[in-house]
């Protein structure tokens, strides 16, 4: 034991015991002829059972860590060796550890959370990067020491690699032992650079959600099933660490790395979905709430059985049918109908007998009553008259899901279909008038085509329209901030220019139609979400192609 | 009821502390006779796990002695006996990690805790520690809280490969170590010619269950001298097939 004011080496002085673990005490030192304060290690021999073994390994150790240079690591900057004790010199770093801002303010700030990964990672990278790599395999809150200016440091890194791994001849209790990745217990492969990538998974599931995947139940669930307002990236991120076999991690930091820096963009992809459960819910809320202020406790008390059943029945949910009866139950609220369109396209395709199934909304489903006798519901009207906003939602949700996912030959029934719908969310949404338009245009231009004697003169006059509203919804995707609806527009542009090639070549210019698509291709080429990169390069592969068709067919005119 | 009580505790062949604790006693309330028995397995760095199955020990015999009288003016319940036993738990739980954080080390220690009345048994486990009823065959009546356990019920791993899995000696719980523990509870009824038996790992890893039974079977245990040598023996034979880790048993037997 150091005693505390007593010179150490003839130049740092002790001032304060600061920390301690089963074999060593860690002071606060100063050397007090450059000023500068220091922490210093001490390994007692009469705290460690083969003194000398340990010794030899601290040696091996430090002479290593003495090569270590990273603004996350504390540098040893000197070790001292005497008979019965062995003394590391090392940075001081002020603050508190990881697990102590646990204990006291329980689950940490998800941007917190990401900002120490991304150190924690590039930190282990480092140190996988060494020749002979360096595996840490103890990564834990308590080993994390947050300092003021908001960034994080490693510590407890003299710690010879023996003590590392883990000693499973004497009882252990889980909790002591880190979060040790299931190689670690031994019998299961070597630990390696993955092994580390685990116990950062379980770090951060620890320091984001606040619950220690080593206490009850055990185990590293999806994260938003504890906290639903985190993100589904970090959620993907967290699980893909935290795989049992180390073959389904991140094979190196490099690649988690990577996942870190883009984590809200593996969120993309569900942005859409996430937010229209948010707007239903919040809708549903509304009318919970205007339910209660006008009708007081009786009725509330049965709005609440209502509600309960079909939360019941929507949780539970496995076909159409079941959807149907939610709908039946409360009609007034959307989540049914927007989970069935969710449902239905999924697959991102919705066939001709999915559509129907849509499609009975409109015309009302045939229930049975509690009686058991069939009874017709005008679902979606109850739901225009009581839940106006709602009703516009869910018009525009599922024409969307008409225009960008029916599955059939015919593109005027995709049109005339979606428009269906758009034509009832107008208000709200004034895109969908002019995918109103552009249907109305298509059906014009089938019937003027299929007619016994052409028109052509009104035809083309179509196609011209047609080629103004297909700039216009060009004009109007730029207003669109969500990525996938964007996307959606631009390919369905494309497509529809990639099947009129001739007749828009008779009312405009090879000039007008591969500018515009070049400026798509140039406006997605901006989008700098590299979890859509395949999306992208796909649309401007089909884009390329449609220029290559234009400009052929421009050729075969002249 | 009657009862037949013995316990023994054997430091082992390696280990240079027995940190192991143990208490069982009869006692005369006013529902008549009962039997409580406690059985701690401690664990840490350097000499310190017997503190920490030492202070469970205590804390238990002292409810015993202060508690339970008054819980017995009235019937027994198992909801009583549960909340009781888990704010013991929770309590020595935080104390004995507050002493750990005080001196440097981590240490925690298993419980198994069984009250016997006349009519009912009530049992507490956390960790590897178990309870067994001996009557026709032996049984065991608490689930163990290890890793392996885990891993066999979510079929991960088979019963054989669990025999001779490297994490065997890893506990998902104990008392002392994290900041929370989650105590099982098990309740059943009391019959009378059985031997309960409370041990910890040591006890039973090397012996087999035909063993015990052989030896603890109700007809071989009817009067504490024959208890108290046939614990021995097992014990031995223990010691014998190089058991490694402190040995400690409790056996009652009912009449």
């Amino acid at each position: 034991m150091l005693e505390i004011g007593s010179l150490v080496d003839g130049k740092y002085k002790i001032l304060n015991q600061v920390g301690h673990g089963g074999m060593s005490v860690v002071y606060l030192a100063m050397n007090e002829k450059a000023n500068k304060q220091w922490a210093i290690k001490e390994v007692r021999k009469d705290g460690v059972k083969d003194f000398e073994v340990v010794k030899q390994s601290l040696v091996a150790e430090t002479d290593m860590l003495k090569k270590l240079s990273h603004p996350n690591l504390p540098s040893i900057i000197d070790v001292i060796e005497d008979d019965d004790r062995f003394l590391i010199v090392m940075d001081y770093i002020q603050g508190n550890s990881l697990s102590k801002a646990l204990e006291e303010y329980g689950a940490q700030p998800q941007e917190e959370v990401i900002h120490w990964a991304k150190q924690l990672c590039d930190v282990l990278g480092y140190l996988h990067s060494r020749v002979p790599p360096i595996i840490y395999r103890d990564m834990k809150p308590a080993n994390i020491m947050l300092k003021p200016d908001g960034n994080v440091t490693l510590i407890d890194f003299g710690t010879a690699r023996e003590f590392k791994e883990k000693n499973l001849a004497d009882t252990t209790c889980l909790g002591t032992m880190g979060y040790a990745a299931p190689e670690q217990f031994g019998g299961m492969g070597q630990t390696d650079a993955r092994t580390d990538i685990y116990c950062l998974g379980a770090t951060l599931y620890h320091l984001v959600t606040g619950m220690n995947p080593c206490e009850p139940p055990y185990e590293i669930r999806p994260i938003r099933e504890i906290n639903p307002s985190l993100s589904g990236g970090l959620e993907r991120i967290i699980l893909k660490c935290t795989q049992r076999n180390p073959n389904d991690r991140y094979q190196n930091t490099a690649e988690l790395m990577y996942a870190l820096e883009h984590y809200d963009e593996i969120d993309d992809l569900y942005r859409r979905k996430q937010k229209r459960k948010l707007t239903a819910f919040i809708s549903s809320l509304v009318l919970m709430f205007a339910g209660i202020s006008v009708s007081g406790w009786g009725y509330y008390s049965a709005e609440q059985k209502q509600s309960e059943n079909y939360d019941n029945i929507l949780k539970e949910a496995e076909d159409y049918n079941d959807y149907y009866n939610a709908i039946v139950t409360d009609p007034r609220r959307t989540e049914a109908y927007d989970q069935l369109n969710d449902a239905l396209v999924s697959d991102n395709v919705l066939t001709r007998e999915e559509g129907e199934v849509l499609l009975k909304l409109l015309t009302g489903i045939d229930q049975n009553n509690s009686k058991g006798y069939s009874e017709h519901y005008e679902v979606i009207e109850n739901l225009r008259q009581s839940n106006a906003e709602g009703y516009m939602d869910i018009c525009y949700r599922i024409g969307e899901s008409f225009l960008f996912y029916y599955d059939v030959a015919e593109e005027q029934d995709r049109y005339a279909y979606a428009a269906m719908w758009f034509q009832n969310a107008g208000e709200k949404y004034p895109i969908s008038e002019l995918y109103c338009d552009i249907s109305e245009c298509l059906s014009l231009i089938d019937q003027y085509n299929g007619a016994k004697i052409k028109q052509t003169d009104k035809m083309y006059e179509e196609y011209e329209k047609l080629w103004n509203m297909i700039q216009e919804l060009y004009e109007k995707s730029s207003e669109f901030d969500d990525l996938d609806s964007k996307l959606q527009v631009w390919n369905e542009i494309n497509q529809m220019m990639d099947t009129k090639v001739s007749p828009l070549l008779e009312i405009t210019s090879k000039e007008e139609l591969t500018g515009l698509l070049n400026q798509i291709s140039a406006d997605a080429g901006q989008v700098e979400k590299s979890i859509v990169e395949t999306d992208i390069q796909l649309l401007q592969d089909n884009i390329d192609k449609t220029i290559k068709r234009i400009e052929s067919a421009k050729e075969g005119d002249a | 009821m009657n009862y037949l009580i013995a316990a023994d505790t054997d430091i082992g062949i390696t280990k240079t502390t027995n940190q192991d604790s143990l208490s069982v006693k009869i006692l005369q309330t006013q529902q008549g006779r009962m039997v409580f028995a406690i059985l701690c397995d401690g664990m840490g760095g350097l000499e310190k796990g017997e503190v920490a199955s030492a202070s469970l020990v205590r804390a238990f015999d002292e409810w015993v002695r202060n508690s339970l009288p008054s819980l017995c003016n009235l019937p027994l319940e198992d909801a009583v006996i549960r909340a009781e036993w888990e704010h013991i738990i929770q309590t020595q739980n935080a104390s004995i990690q507050l002493y750990g954080e005080k001196s440097g080390v981590t240490l925690g220690t298993t419980a198994v805790v069984m009250l016997l009345t006349s009519s009912r048994y009530y049992l507490l486990n956390v960790g590897d520690s178990r309870a067994y009823v001996i009557g026709e065959a032996v049984k065991q009546l608490t689930k163990d809280q290890t890793l392996v356990e885990r891993e066999m019920e979510l079929g991960n791993i088979t019963k054989e490969q669990a025999l001779s899995d490297p994490r065997r000696s890893v506990l998902l719980q104990c008392v002392g170590a994290n900041p929370a523990v989650y105590p099982d509870l098990f309740f059943g009824d009391v019959q009378p010619d059985m031997v309960y038996m409370l041990c910890s790992d040591g006890f039973r890893h090397e012996i087999t269950e035909e063993e015990i039974y052989g030896q603890l079977a109700p007809q071989m245990v009817c009067d504490e001298y024959s208890m108290k040598q046939n614990i021995r023996r097992l014990i031995e034979w223990n010691k014998e097939r190089q058991e490694k880790d402190n040995i400690s048993v409790i056996v009652v037997r009912t009449f």
